[in-house]
């Protein structure tokens, strides 16, 4: 215990003091340590000792899960032999009962270790040592070991698979390397590859290091992403019926847009499962045959409800509706081409809309306004700095001083579906119109929308949750980073970003987060109309559930309240 | 007769192969590239690029059709990238529950459909006459979703005596025989107001003939004359369209389809054109197409055989 004690990170013992004197709240507490290295049980053992709070965090503490019953969950079902190349969240909710992550956000956002006994990060935040724990086993009786887990780092590292894992450790694990040669037209070809041979480093059985060439905070995040499931290496990034996992259940059946169906495991590590059978079954694309599925007990409970659902679902009363903040939203963005060149018109963009008003039109009120630096109240480090109101008169003469006094034309590009999209677009544009800023639109098939979202002039693109705000911003407004869609690069925000990337303490980094704000509503690229709940209705026989924010199934928690 | 036949079978082969081709086009031309929607939004462009090479999608339309149609010939239906297997299998499994659905549906309309037509017909402008082509506009006319919409609220949602979805799974206590009830009710009722409108014109048209006066003025009763003169006649107008609706109950079920979750051809087809599954849309056609046209020489041959002028002349 010793050395154990001597290498914990030495910030925790000031967080530790700062939670006493309740300088963070607790979610911040157990964020920071457990991100630090501290295990879950001790961080949330450290909250119990100091306000007296159980250990265990959820709410299903309060009931005790039954044993028994089949639940039946209506979800898409895609094709799933391939976890490591998922392109949407609901491809991993099947793979995600079966196999398990190395880390878990919890519907808290707060990220604990899970096949990870613990993790510890240096000080400079370049070496992470991984821990895994000791006493898993796959399904297939074999134990779990660090060779595993490197296994699954390189398979998702090799620019061969095409994860979008790859893309979140470019820059600390793997970089872009000129090969020497250059293609038909000239340009220098370029492979990813490890920085350095030593960059994944097994040290045990258990405890594996990723040293990293630059400093990554949100490592287990990272490791939570959704094709970062661990899969039995001799699979060979394949899944399916008869794939060895660690997790709660075995798929039994898998029949692509049709049905999974999942049996539990009797010898599963953590808690649970309590079901005796799971199945996820595919009611496609029509959000009435979802509807109709609840509403004949067909299906107990969905992933994701849309707007469209809303009003009829709340009707039944055998429903329950559950909610979440997330830091789900959309963002219209524009490149820095004339009009929007000039930062004054950047802001009277922002200035015309209201966005309280936005929640209410466009997503029934569940949510909150959404404010246009792209940091959300649930992360950490938000900083409020209020929002930005309505300001139609400020918009104009923000136009007219840019050389704008009629007002300008512009075209919006957006996706049909989901359907909140639309009519947020929709509103917006009525808003800016009072401005004298006249925006035609132009839907397009969600399809084709995402093989131009970077390309399009002026666009309206949705973002999924991340669990902190910088790692949205370091993906999204970064100066040349591929997921930049707005082009836009500001020599002030780069550096003020990897200032905060580099602070630990929640509060400095929220203090840093402030001119990072400021600057994005003042001369940003983006407007954002809200922040989305997310929500969706289940049963009310249905235990153990609540709503992640980005609306992952931990099935292994769910249990029949009666039979 | 045998030329006739044979010439149908090549307008038939010739149908196919232009369609099958427009379709290759189109799929070619719509916004969004196969690799892409296999990818989602958050691949990379190269990562896109090289999926598409790997699919063989960067090679020109043509050649990419020319290859497809070989393989075809040798039995190949292709590879399914929505679906990751060969066509053939997911392909059939979806082929065999539509072709069930269509054949219940079918064993109730034609019937109905002809029982209500002769009663309507034979007695035009009476009273049941009325009320059987007022009650047969008004379902033509409703949209299929409409009329699912209509008939779950009532049945699923608020009397809750049948199952909202067709999965075709045992679940939640509902039969696979109570899931049929719904979507089967739907397309009776779309597809027989419009049959029965069919057969109602054709007995009008036949009971108006000199025949039947003939017959009615030689005393024979009402119901013979239905029976043995005015049937057989009034049933050869409304047969190729009634054949005719088979293609419309295999291939054109996608809204019934889609409205009860119903694992079916038109879900499957619309879910591979969303994705441009381009392979098993090819295969959807190829079997629209087949059955457009075998019904449709069906219909011909037939009528051929119930009217006499034709087989003659």
């Amino acid at each position: 215990m010793a050395d154990r004690e001597s290498s914990i990170h030495p910030y925790i013992p000031k967080l530790v003091d700062q939670y006493e004197r309740r300088r963070v709240d607790r979610r911040e507490f157990l964020r920071t340590s457990t991100l630090l290295g501290l295990s879950a049980a001790t961080a949330y053992g450290i909250v119990g000792r100091i306000d007296g709070s159980r250990f265990v965090p959820q709410a299903r503490a309060q009931e005790t899960p039954k044993k028994g019953g089949i639940l039946r969950i209506s979800i898409r079902v895609p094709d799933l032999s391939t976890p490591p190349t998922f392109s949407w969240v609901y491809d991993s909710i099947s793979v995600r009962q079966c196999n398990d992550y190395l880390t878990r956000t919890g519907v808290d956002n707060i990220t604990v270790p899970w096949l990870l006994e613990k993790w510890q990060a240096s000080e400079d935040l370049k070496t992470w040592t991984l821990s895994l724990r000791k006493d898993i086993k796959w399904s297939n009786g074999q134990p779990l070991v660090a060779d595993h887990v490197i296994w699954n780092l390189n398979h998702w590292l090799d620019p061969n698979t095409g994860s979008s894992v790859l893309g979140l450790f470019k820059g600390f694990l793997v970089e872009d390397r000129d090969t020497g040669t250059t293609d038909a037209d000239g340009n220098p070809v370029m492979a990813t590859g490890f920085w350095d041979a030593n960059a994944i480093e097994k040290k045990d059985d258990f405890t594996i290091v990723l040293n990293g060439k630059s400093p990554q905070m949100a490592v287990p995040e990272n490791l939570f992403h959704y094709p970062a499931a661990i899969l039995w290496p001799e699979d060979n990034g394949k899944w399916g019926v008869g794939s060895p996992g660690t997790g709660a259940f075995d798929p039994e059946v898998i029949e692509v847009g049709k049905r999974v169906v999942f049996k539990p495991r009797a010898d599963y590590w953590g808690d649970g499962p309590y079901l005796d059978e799971l199945h996820f079954i595919d009611h496609g694309d029509d959000p009435s045959a979802q509807v109709a599925a609840l509403a004949s007990r067909q299906a107990d409970g969905m992933y994701e409800a849309s707007v469209t659902q809303y009003e009829v679902l709340k009707q039944m009363p055998h429903l329950e509706l559950y909610q979440g903040v997330s830091a789900q939203t959309a963002v219209a963005r524009v490149h820095p081409n004339k009009p929007f060149d000039d930062a004054r018109v950047r802001k009277a963009l922002r200035l015309a809309v209201d966005t309280e008003k936005l929640l209410q039109l466009a997503h029934l009120n569940i949510g909150a306004p959404g404010e246009h630096h792209h940091v959300a109240p649930v992360h950490p480090e938000y900083a409020d700095i209020g929002l930005m109101k309505q300001d139609i008169e400020g918009a104009k003469k923000l136009l007219a001083d840019a050389g704008y006094p009629d007002g300008i034309e512009a075209e919006i590009s957006c996706k049909q579906d989901p359907a909140w999209e639309l009519i947020a677009v929709q509103a917006m544009t009525e808003m800016w119109k009072q401005a004298g800023i006249n925006v035609k639109i132009n839907v397009m098939p969600s399809a084709a929308y995402w093989d131009n979202w970077t390309k399009v002039p002026f666009g309206f693109t949705a973002w999924t949750h991340r669990p902190l705000g910088v790692m949205v911003l370091g993906l999204a407004y970064r100066s040349g980073v591929p997921w930049n869609e707005s082009h836009w690069s500001n020599p002030k925000f780069d550096e003020l970003l990897s200032k905060a990337e580099g602070i630990l303490d929640v509060e400095d980094r929220r203090q840093a987060m402030v001119p990072i704000e400021e600057l994005m509503n003042e001369e940003g690229p983006a407007v954002i109309p809200l922040w989305r709940g997310m929500f969706t209705f289940w049963d009310k026989k249905v235990g153990g559930f609540q709503q992640h924010p980005t609306s992952y199934i931990f099935a292994e928690q769910l249990w029949v309240k009666e039979a | 007769m045998m030329s006739f036949v044979l010439r149908r079978l090549g307008q038939m082969a010739f149908t196919v192969i232009v369609a099958s081709f427009l379709i290759f086009a189109v799929s070619e031309w719509t916004p969004g590239s196969a690799a892409r929607k296999m990818l989602g939004p958050y691949a990379l462009p190269e990562q896109v690029e090289s999926l598409s090479r790997e699919l063989g999608l960067d090679r020109p339309v043509l050649v990419r059709y020319v290859e497809w149609a070989g393989n075809v010939l040798q039995g190949d239906l292709g590879y399914s990238t929505l679906y990751k297997q060969p066509v053939a299998p997911v392909f059939a499994d979806r082929l065999k529950n539509t072709a069930m659905l269509a054949a219940i549906a079918f064993a109730i309309i034609v019937p109905v459909s002809i029982l209500f037509g002769i009663m309507a017909g034979m007695r035009e402008g009476s009273l049941f006459d009325r009320g059987i082509s007022v009650a047969a506009i008004l379902c033509t006319s409703l949209p299929e979703f409409a009329l699912g919409a209509f008939l779950s609220s009532i049945f699923v949602i608020w009397l809750g005596i049948l199952p909202g979805t067709s999965t075709l799974q045992d679940s939640g206590g509902w039969s696979v025989a109570s899931q049929l009830v719904l979507p089967v009710a739907v397309m009776v009722l779309y597809d027989a107001g419009y049959v029965i409108r069919m057969v109602r014109a054709s007995m009008i048209e036949v009971m108006l003939a000199p025949y039947i006066r003939t017959a009615i003025l030689k005393g024979m009763s009402f119901r013979q004359v239905i029976t043995r003169h005015a049937l057989r006649n009034a049933l050869i107008a409304p047969f190729t369209v009634i054949l005719l609706q088979i293609n419309y109950l295999i291939t054109g079920v996608v809204v019934v389809e889609a409205v009860f979750a119903y694992p079916g051809f038109g879900r499957m087809m619309l879910d591979a054109a969303l994705n441009k599954d381009v392979a098993l849309i090819e295969a959807g056609a190829l079997v629209a197409v087949g059955i457009a046209v075998t019904t449709q020489v069906a219909g011909d041959i037939g009528y051929m055989l119930l009217n006499p002028r034709i087989r003659i002349a």
